[in-house]
């Protein structure tokens, strides 16, 4: 690689070329049983220069063409943006932060493929035995990653990093009923715990069981950690840096504001053990750290890579991040994790007269979420009675902005789940929210 | 590249009931601008490929993009295949077909320099961006692609297709204090680099939308008659119903298949569904799927009743059904799956004039931010929302998002306009993580009583 480099500064004034090699083994059950096994085994080289000041880009797979993304690369950096910034030339983790990341377990990367089948056949097994007229569709699924970075002003590191998943949805069709529950757990480590995954979608198979109505109006509502992206996807989107820059988030202007409740402790961290977004540097060679965005109500930081870190005058907050290996490196969030609150999940319940649970809806992120609005169908979720759940709701839909909605928490649980392994949140309950319904 | 998989193929005959090799290579550049500046100016190239087998029914997929040894793929393929076959395996009979399609283009954009795409794109921008002081920033991102796939099968199959796709999306930001809103307009072809040349009455679109959009009022939640326009009335088509007829969800689910079952009334007598992948050079078009099933023409709902789905091989076999041709992947790394490819409600013969009349109160919803479907649940947003007051338009309403359960919403379709438009953007179909597949969908307005529309 280093080699390579060289080969590409006769051609402009600085590079970067990011690799990443992976081999991703998802075994599928369908419909209650084995259904497919895929292989995927993919390598993507990503070059970023910098000549005359500007910025050039160019990707390419596998190793042929390498003369041809050079090539491409110095093309573009024509009419690219100005740099902001340098490639960094030393990269290595500081002395305050955490030294050590672990990311890697080597028991993952030896998992054999009959292991991950007999993994999903227990699931299966366990939900038929529940009740034998679901459907389940299972997906047992593991990841290794290797990822080498080399830029010509001498920096550079590589790391490897696996991953593990179990993805369950069953389906209880009754009439023109469906009722559909999904979860997953996922972690770097060969450590999931299939227990309290079954459990909680037994718990829902039955709090779903019975469909009850619901009038229109506006109402406390407990948003699960599932749910909880309803309201924070708008906050991520609008703490991003270049939206900031832009000056389209709504945020840009309450930066050490008291804006939401005292309850609300917002961070993104990328060095937590074992999370899916966790590594010892991101994308373009700044080590990871844990950015506090909020506290107790207030805006503290927004999350920024390098280039745009260099328009706005301060440093990379090592949030510079590739949605593939095909892509630039831009403002992204690695873990986010809110801070837990004192109350418990059923002594929500129990606090409320009338409300819904809002467990799963369709069309998140859709809409104008900058502007923090959110719209959604709750596909599943629960009513609450007298501080009991009486039944499932349907035909039902949650309006607000993310932005006003927060102000009114109630409460946040005092026990957060980890979400798509790189978000970390807690029961949400809100004073009041606005539900739509069926007449 | 056909002597190599041809082969392999026949040295692996035997050891599996069904083999399939596809590879692939791409070309891709992007362009965005972002406010005042360009953002990002990309190009990349793309190779790779994967192997399906099948053996005693039972799936392998291997997918990779170095070719250095495929033979040992197609081993693999068939050993991860062997630890699920327990049956017969079955695919749909159809008969082999060797053929190299090329593309002719409308300008291709391989010829056209950097330079001048940059250029066009920058002209957009400052449209948008000049175009009203409210207009905070803008997104401008092009998109184009020029693609090849090669397919080979153990039953002799040779498929050649090279699939060209070009994208623009506009998206303007407007800002007066708090209040941020945006509008988008997107155009997506396969035809060539003319037609983005040709777009900027959608760049003043979507600036003139968002500035609009500033003074609407979100919309009161509760129970509508509810116009979809062309676009929406294509989402809903594709995302509340067509999903439910890829056969994929159904063959192996009786209850599913039960709920779909053919000479169901789905509709009132005017309701027609299509979905034709044999429809010349639109974005979901193809002559052959990527299983080498020729595309056709298939009617899904006729005169309101339920007479088609949409098939693989595997699921046409398994449900006794004729393949349809709507086997598709999303590329290299993906295996193919049931998808649509351009889905429409045919015309029905009420004008818009009349669809309006006689509604007291109800939304004029257009345009769409996105949809989604859980089986029979969808929801989606529209770009753009009026109150209709008195079988007038009225007052912008904004945040407006409908929702319902398909089966009820498809009965109540109470008028069907006369003025189908196909809708070709920039976004795509999602599925199993297969996104964004290029598709085209389209409708006449149509009016919808008791739609639920959410709102605060």
């Amino acid at each position: 690689m280093e080699k390579l480099l060289q080969q590409t500064c006769k051609k402009v004034d600085s590079a970067e070329l990011f690799n990443v090699k992976s081999k991703t083994i998802p075994v599928n059950f369908e419909v209650n049983r084995l259904k497919s096994i895929d292989i995927s085994e993919s390598e993507g080289k990503a070059l970023r220069v910098i000549n005359k000041g500007r910025i050039g880009f160019s990707s390419s797979t596998g190793s042929e063409g390498f003369n041809l993304m050079v090539e491409k690369a110095a093309a573009t950096s024509e009419f690219g943006s100005e740099a902001s910034f340098d490639f960094p030339g030393e990269i290595k983790r500081g002395k305050g932060e955490k030294k050590n990341i672990n990311i890697y377990d080597e028991k993952v990367a030896n998992k054999g493929i009959e292991e991950m089948i007999k993994v999903g056949e227990d699931i299966v097994e366990r939900l038929k035995d529940f009740n034998r007229k679901l459907r389940c569709d299972v997906t047992i699924v593991k990841d290794c990653n290797e990822i080498e970075y080399f830029n010509s002003r001498g920096g550079n590191f590589s790391y490897s990093k696996t991953a593990i998943a179990y993805s369950i949805m069953v389906q209880q069709i009754e009439n023109q009923d469906m009722l559909m529950i999904y979860s997953s757990i996922e972690s770097g480590k060969d450590n999931l715990e299939l227990e309290e995954l079954i459990s909680e979608i037994i718990e829902n198979l039955k709090w779903g069981d019975k469909i009850v109505p619901i009038e229109s109006g506006k109402m406390p509502v407990i948003l699960t950690p599932k749910a909880a992206l309803v309201l924070i996807l708008p906050i991520i989107s609008g703490l991003n840096g270049k939206m900031v820059l832009k000056k389209i988030s709504p945020l840009a202007v309450q930066k050490n504001k008291k804006l939401w409740s005292d309850l609300l402790t917002l961070y993104s961290d990328g060095t937590i053990d074992f999370a899916a977004g966790s590594a010892p540097f991101d994308d373009e060679g700044i080590e990871m750290k844990q950015v506090p965005l909020v506290e107790k109500g207030e805006i503290k930081n927004f999350y920024y890579d390098l280039q745009t870190a260099g328009i706005a005058e301060i440093e990379s907050t090592g949030n510079g991040l590739r949605a593939s290996s095909q892509s630039e490196p831009a403002p992204g969030i690695s873990n986010l994790v809110m801070e837990e609150g004192r109350v418990s999940f059923s002594e929500m319940i129990k606090d409320i007269k009338e409300g819904i649970i809002i467990n799963q809806v369709l069309g998140l992120g859709q809409g104008n979420i900058i502007s923090g609005a959110f719209s959604n169908n709750v596909q599943l979720g629960y009513k609450i009675e007298k501080g009991k759940i009486v039944g499932r709701v349907k035909n039902v839909m949650v309006a607000g902005n993310a932005i006003e909605e927060l102000k009114n928490i109630a409460a946040l649980g005092n026990k957060a789940k980890w979400i798509e392994g790189k978000y970390k949140f807690p029961h949400i309950h809100l004073k009041s929210l606005s539900v739509s319904a069926k007449k | 590249m056909r002597e190599i998989l041809e082969k392999i193929l026949e040295n692996k005959k035997n050891s599996a009931d069904y083999i399939e090799i596809r590879t692939e290579k791409k070309e891709i550049t992007t362009i965005r601008f972002q406010g005042k500046k360009l953002e990002k100016i990309n190009c990349s190239q793309q190779t790779g490929g994967n192997v399906r087998v099948l053996v005693k029914g039972g799936w392998g997929f291997v997918s990779f993009n170095q070719f250095d040894d495929l033979e040992e793929k197609v081993r693999e393929a068939i050993e991860v295949a062997s630890l699920i076959g327990k049956e017969e395996s079955k695919l749909a009979i159809i008969s082999p077909v060797v053929e190299i399609i090329k593309r002719e283009l409308d300008k291709d954009f391989r010829q056209v320099s950097l330079r001048e795409k940059k250029d066009l794109m920058e002209n957009y921008n400052s449209i948008i961006m000049k175009s009203n002081p409210l207009i905070q920033s803008s997104n401008v991102i092009y998109t184009d692609r020029f693609s090849t796939t090669y397919f080979a099968n153990s039953e002799g199959s040779y498929i050649e297709q090279e699939k060209p796709f070009l994208s623009t999306r506009f998206t303007a930001i407007a800002r007066e204090g708090d209040n941020v809103q945006l509008a988008s307009e997107s155009v997506g072809t396969t035809k060539g680099f003319k037609i983005m040349e040709r777009i900027s009455t959608k760049a003043q679109k979507a600036a003139f939308r968002a500035v609009n959009l500033l003074k609407a009022q979100p919309v009161e939640g509760g129970e509508y008659t509810v116009i979809l326009d062309q676009t929406l009335g294509g989402v809903f088509i594709h995302e509340a119903f067509g999903h439910l007829s890829e056969a994929d969800f159904l063959y192996e689910d009786e209850r599913m298949s039960g709920l779909m079952k053919l000479g169901k009334k789905f509709g009132s007598p005017k309701l027609n569904v299509v979905d034709d992948g044999s429809i010349p050079d639109l974005l979901g078009s193809a002559k052959y799927d990527d299983e080498g099933v020729r595309t056709r023409k298939n009617y899904l709902i006729k005169e309101g009743i339920l007479t088609g789905r949409l098939h693989s091989r595997e699921t046409a076999a398994k449900m006794d059904e004729e393949p349809t041709g709507n086997a598709r992947a999303l590329n290299y790394r993906f295996k193919p799956i049931v998808r649509m490819t351009n889905t429409y409600i045919e015309n029905g013969d009420t004008s818009f004039k009349d669809l309006l009349s006689g509604i007291k109160k109800g939304i004029y919803a257009k345009d769409c931010y996105g949809g989604m479907t859980t089986f029979e649940m969808f929801t989606f947003s529209a770009g753009e929302g009026f109150m209709i007051r008195n079988g007038e338009i009225a007052e912008p309403v904004k945040d407006v998002v409908l929702s319902g359960n398909l089966f009820t919403t498809l009965l109540n379709i109470g008028g069907v306009g006369n003025d189908l438009k196909m809708i070709e953007t920039g976004g795509g179909c999602g599925k199993a993580g297969q996104s964004p597949l290029p598709v085209s969908f389209g409708s006449p307005h149509l009016r919808i009583k008791k739609v639920v529309v959410g709102g605060r």
